[in-house]
């Protein structure tokens, strides 16, 4: 601990707290013999890596300047048609956005974010869509570990869950959990409207 | 090239042992951040079985500008949050074998009447947020924008976690000070 005004109490805590933990021996063998029991995962190819791998753009003054008037052309032309559409939210099942941080985000609107770097696919199932795991898919976000999704919803009362990859449901671990459903599944609350935003 | 990320190289190779290296090498550190936010080797264990099957599962997309470590912990970090949420409702009981997870303390450097086990009792009495904060500051010694990149919260909220978990075991201190 390096703070030099910790109690040393606390500094207690964290030093026997950083001792090495003894765990199983055959932990490590049951995890190989797991991971040799899954297919083999695939390198991607170049092509997806020139795709997804940052890169530098040099760019001469004139071609930066071009490049910037016509980023702000798209931006103008893009915010007249968003304030030019019927933004009134949809009746019956709720519609799923992609995140759209200019969005203003009402006390009904609500934008969902998980954290799950390792998925391939996250959904947020809830009673506001019937539990469908395939109806509400999440997005992930450049930083590729959080997943977020907005959703408009009815005033109230909301119990939602986080499924990963299809089959392992997770709760918001920043919401408080809703009573046991029956099914053991990890449930969380979010109450919206009635000044609730978020 | 770092070890690790020949290692996964190696893997994506297809030589599946290289993952055994991989695992090695960080499966104790991996191990005491598990069983210290868990609070039982059960749990820490399933934990540590997921996290590895799935960063393997994930392999491919693992970046080498990123270190393997932090990408590793990123993933057992969120394991844990889904097992210490799907079990919050469950009573939990701290028996007396976690004490045998704990190697024999410097008994010359510990306060009277505290142990190995209760040093875990103090921690999984810390709100899960606030313990998994406390945890990754001082004992695996990241830097707040080290967890930042791992947890997904901001540098300001968990610098304010962890002054909380400090706060906590100073109130619980003084309460046990004046029994």
């Amino acid at each position: 601990m390096t703070d030099s005004d910790q109690h040393p109490y606390v500094e207690w805590i964290a030093r026997e707290a950083q001792r090495p933990v003894v765990t199983d021996p055959a932990a490590r063998e049951r995890i190989m013999l797991a991971v040799r029991a899954e297919p083999m995962p695939q390198r991607r190819s170049r092509v997806w890596q020139r795709v997804f791998e940052p890169r530098a753009l040099r760019l001469s003054p004139i071609a930066s300047t071009l490049l910037a008037a016509g980023l702000v052309g798209i931006g103008v032309i893009t915010g007249k048609v968003v304030n030019n559409r019927d933004v009134r939210p949809p009746v019956g099942e709720p519609k799923v956005h992609a995140e759209v941080p200019q969005l203003p985000v009402s006390d009904t609107v609500v934008k969902f974010v998980f954290v799950a770097p390792e998925a391939s696919k996250v959904s947020v199932v809830g009673d506001f869509n019937g539990w469908n795991a395939t109806t509400t898919p999440m997005v992930r976000t450049a930083n590729d570990s959080v997943w977020t999704v907005t959703l408009p919803l009815t005033a109230g009362r909301h119990v939602y869950s986080f499924v990963v990859d299809g089959s392992s449901w997770n709760a918001d671990p920043h919401a408080p959990l809703a009573p046991d459903d029956g099914f053991g599944r990890p449930n969380s609350v979010r109450i919206v409207g009635r000044g609730s935003a978020l | 090239m770092n070890d690790d990320a020949a290692d996964v190289q190696r893997v994506l190779a297809g030589d599946v042992d290289a993952y055994a290296a991989l695992v090695d090498r960080y499966y104790d550190r991996c191990a005491r951040f598990a069983v210290r936010m868990l609070g039982n080797r059960d749990d820490a264990e399933d934990a540590l079985q997921v996290t590895f099957v799935r960063a393997y599962r994930a392999l491919d997309r693992y970046q080498e500008r990123d270190r393997f470590s932090a990408w590793l912990y990123r993933i057992l970090v969120n394991q844990c949050r889904s097992i210490a949420a799907r079990r919050a409702h469950r009573e939990k009981v701290f028996v007396r074998e976690e004490a045998l997870l704990l190697n024999a303390p410097d008994r010359s450097t510990s306060w009277t009447g505290e142990d190995e086990e209760f040093v875990q009792r103090v921690l999984n009495e810390l709100d899960p947020l606030l313990r998994e904060a406390f945890l990754l500051k001082y004992i695996e010694e990241m830097s707040y924008e080290e967890m930042s990149t791992l947890t997904g919260v901001g540098v300001s909220a968990l610098k304010m976690r962890v002054k909380r978990a400090c706060d906590r075991l100073r109130e619980r201190w003084e309460r046990i000070k004046h029994d």
